[in-house]
């Protein structure tokens, strides 16, 4: 894989997600008004509702999901790459970059990385790796989160938090 | 570390979640049964367990929706209004800058597409609409000219002059320290055109050395008038804090009143005119901190290093300028980029300080040796003739030598080593060494009278005196003028 570009879905269905969150997400820019707020979920439940609606083979939404917070994933990273992320990170001292993790502050800038680490945790425990996209990028609860992976609510968030442990550690290792 | 053993890190990772803190070391200690490894795994998990926060606690696009928004990119050919795009020449905190055509006028332009976070509240919308207008209407050779304001697609375009050069940033960063002439050009050219505009009763509200460009002729504009964020309120500071990236750019030239969402008026522009000349002088940016945090803390805190212990051969006008514009308090500084003009309007006068500095040290010096020359007179005299007289007038002569002489010589010794006070200690000495002079004056023509018997003494003590007292009214505050400024 091209290091410096998160990689496309592999199929075709999920190519067509991944462009219908593109586009979805630039029509909610363009219309955002102040007060309103966009949420990832409601991103994802429009995709799949106008994705189901066209006929695509999807067995469930539950499927559907898991993909779509994996298209949000390279969507996020491409954007933040785009804007300088990289350097921006790389910019960043240990001791702010301690600061903006654990303020969840300038998170785009973080957004490259984070993503390295992802993969690197997916190679060790994809289940993990799913948890963090589900939450963290498709934004979904942790009820639906757990019943995307069918495991229990209880379960998910133990095991969020030990991925969450994980990649917080790589992210502030790299710089030491 | 084998599958197995990252089974069991996981299973006592959470199995230790629900374990109090206390117990949890030797807990998972005895749930390892020996395997360091896993131990030692799983302790470091949970210490990052808990000092992680708000780590990844909350959906990416909830928090930062900006993210989701299409960075547009104008294509070559596409026509906006009158222009059409030719390239695009670069991105920045305000968007994109394209360079373009005016297909009317057959002249290069640059057309600045503002970012959507910029312009997506109609509020803020009619804002940049209203102050690109006021900006249009600056005509100043310092002040890059706005055309027109132009909409494409839900985006606000700004036209506007094509500047062939590099920014202030550029300088600073190349290592070229600016000579005493350069600085003064360039205090005083940023000055004006700030000048125009306030005068005008337009803000700039962004002033930084990004923002500040020489033509490749050497010639300064200021770019991007009014074009900032005016939120104010608490939660713009909170906004600022939470943007590390952004940091580094704008914050560090804010003023206090700015960092704390109070509003803003022209001599907000007075204090970011002072950090942007005292870095372009030092290099150094007066508040830097290891932080962003760090360094807005020393904005609205600390005092900055001062200038002339850093660059002591910058001329004292412009010390004492850029330690006006950085007082935290607004009412300290000048009212405007008017007052800061009026300030340097008699700064060098095109020559460096060097010369008069040297004059005026001149001057001390010789002076000081008037004195000892007069104090030996009146010992001399008063050998001559030892009345009660010429006694009081050899002890008046000494006195007053020895306390001018102190005098002078800390003025000396301040000029030398710590220019910056100069200044205020002239001040505060300068009464005192007019009457000096004064009295030793009147003490040497007094014993001249006596002196009768010697007429080649006599003269020299009369013009002794005369020339002291010529010194002290018409010499002295030519050298100090041209030394000091006008002070």
């Amino acid at each position: 894989m091209d290091p410096d570009r998160p990689a496309r879905p592999a199929d075709e269905l999920a190519g067509q997600v991944y462009q219908e969150l593109r586009r979805l997400a630039a029509a909610y820019m363009r219309r955002e008004r102040p007060g309103q707020t966009l949420q990832a979920t409601a991103l994802v439940h429009e995709a799949y509702l106008r994705l189901a609606g066209a006929g695509t083979p999807w067995r469930d939404e539950r499927h559907f999901v898991g993909i779509a917070a994996r298209s949000m994933r390279q969507i996020l990273v491409e954007r933040a790459r785009a804007r300088g992320a990289l350097k921006r990170w790389g910019g960043l001292d240990r001791v702010s970059l301690m600061e903006s993790l654990v303020a969840a502050a300038g998170e785009d800038a973080m957004l490259p990385a984070l993503d390295e680490a992802l993969t690197r945790l997916e190679a060790i425990d994809p289940e993990q790796a799913r948890i963090i996209e589900l939450r963290f990028f498709g934004g979904l609860s942790i009820e639906d989160a757990a019943a995307a992976l069918d495991i229990s609510p209880a379960t998910l968030k133990r095991r969020w938090s030990l991925a969450r442990a994980w990649l917080f550690r790589e992210l502030t290792s790299r710089l030491t | 570390m084998t599958s197995a053993q990252r089974q069991r890190v996981r299973q006592i990772f959470e199995a230790a979640l629900e374990r109090g803190d206390a117990e949890r070391g030797s807990w998972v200690a005895a749930q390892a049964s020996g395997d360091a490894v896993v131990q030692e795994e799983v302790l470091s998990l949970l210490e990052h367990h808990q000092r992680a926060g708000k780590f990844l606690a909350e959906p990416v696009v909830d928090r930062m929706p900006d993210l989701l928004a299409e960075d547009t990119t104008l294509v070559a050919g596409t026509t906006v209004g009158p222009y059409q795009i030719v390239k695009e020449l670069g991105r920045g905190g305000m968007g994109r800058v394209y360079l373009a055509s005016d297909t009317r006028l057959g002249r290069q332009v640059a057309l600045k597409a503002l970012a959507p976070h910029l312009t997506r509240d109609p509020h803020q919308r009619e804002r940049l609409r209203r102050e690109a207008r006021a900006a249009a209407a600056l005509s100043h050779p310092g002040i890059c000219a706005v055309y027109s304001l132009e909409e494409y697609d839900d985006e606000l375009l700004i036209a506007s002059e094509l500047i062939d050069g590099e920014t202030l940033r550029a300088e600073i960063a190349s290592n070229h320290r600016p000579s005493s002439d350069e600085i003064i050009r360039t205090a005083r050219d940023i000055a004006s055109a700030l000048a125009a505009a306030h005068a005008q009763g337009i803000v700039h509200r962004d002033l930084k050395p990004e923002n500040i460009m020489r033509t490749r002729d050497g010639r300064l504009k200021v770019l991007d008038f009014g074009l900032a964020r005016t939120e104010s309120g608490p939660a713009a500071t909170g906004a600022l804090v939470t943007e590390p990236g952004m940091l580094i750019g704008t914050p560090a030239y804010m003023s206090p009143e700015q960092l704390n969402g109070q509003p803003v008026d022209a001599r907000a522009d007075v204090f970011a005119y002072g950090a942007t000349l005292y870095e372009y002088i030092s290099g150094v940016h007066p508040f830097a901190g290891a932080t962003p945090l760090a360094t807005i803390a020393r904005v609205l805190e600390s005092d900055a290093r001062p200038l002339g212990q850093r660059c002591p051969h910058v001329p004292i006008v412009i010390l004492e300028c850029v330690e006006r514009c950085l007082r935290k308090s607004a009412d300290e500084r000048f009212r405007s980029a008017v007052d800061i003009v009026r300030a340097l309007e008699h700064a060098g006068d095109g020559s460096s300080t060097a010369t008069p500095g040297v004059w005026w040290r001149t001057h001390q010096v010789v002076i000081v040796l008037l004195y000892l020359i007069a104090a030996t007179l009146g010992w001399q005299i008063k050998e001559w003739i030892e009345t009660p007289t010429t006694v009081s007038l050899f002890i008046a002569l000494g006195v007053g030598a020895a306390i001018g002489g102190v005098l002078r010589g800390h003025l000396v010794f301040t000029e030398r080593v710590n220019r910056r006070e100069l200044v205020r200690e002239h001040r505060r000495s300068v009464n005192v060494l007019l009457t000096v002079d004064i009295l030793m004056a009147a003490a040497l023509v007094a014993d001249a009278t006596l002196l009768a018997a010697w007429p080649l003494t006599l003269v020299l003590t009369m013009a002794l005196g005369v020339g002291i007292a010529l010194a002290a009214l018409v010499l002295e505050p030519a050298t100090t003028r041209a030394a000091l400024g006008d002070v």
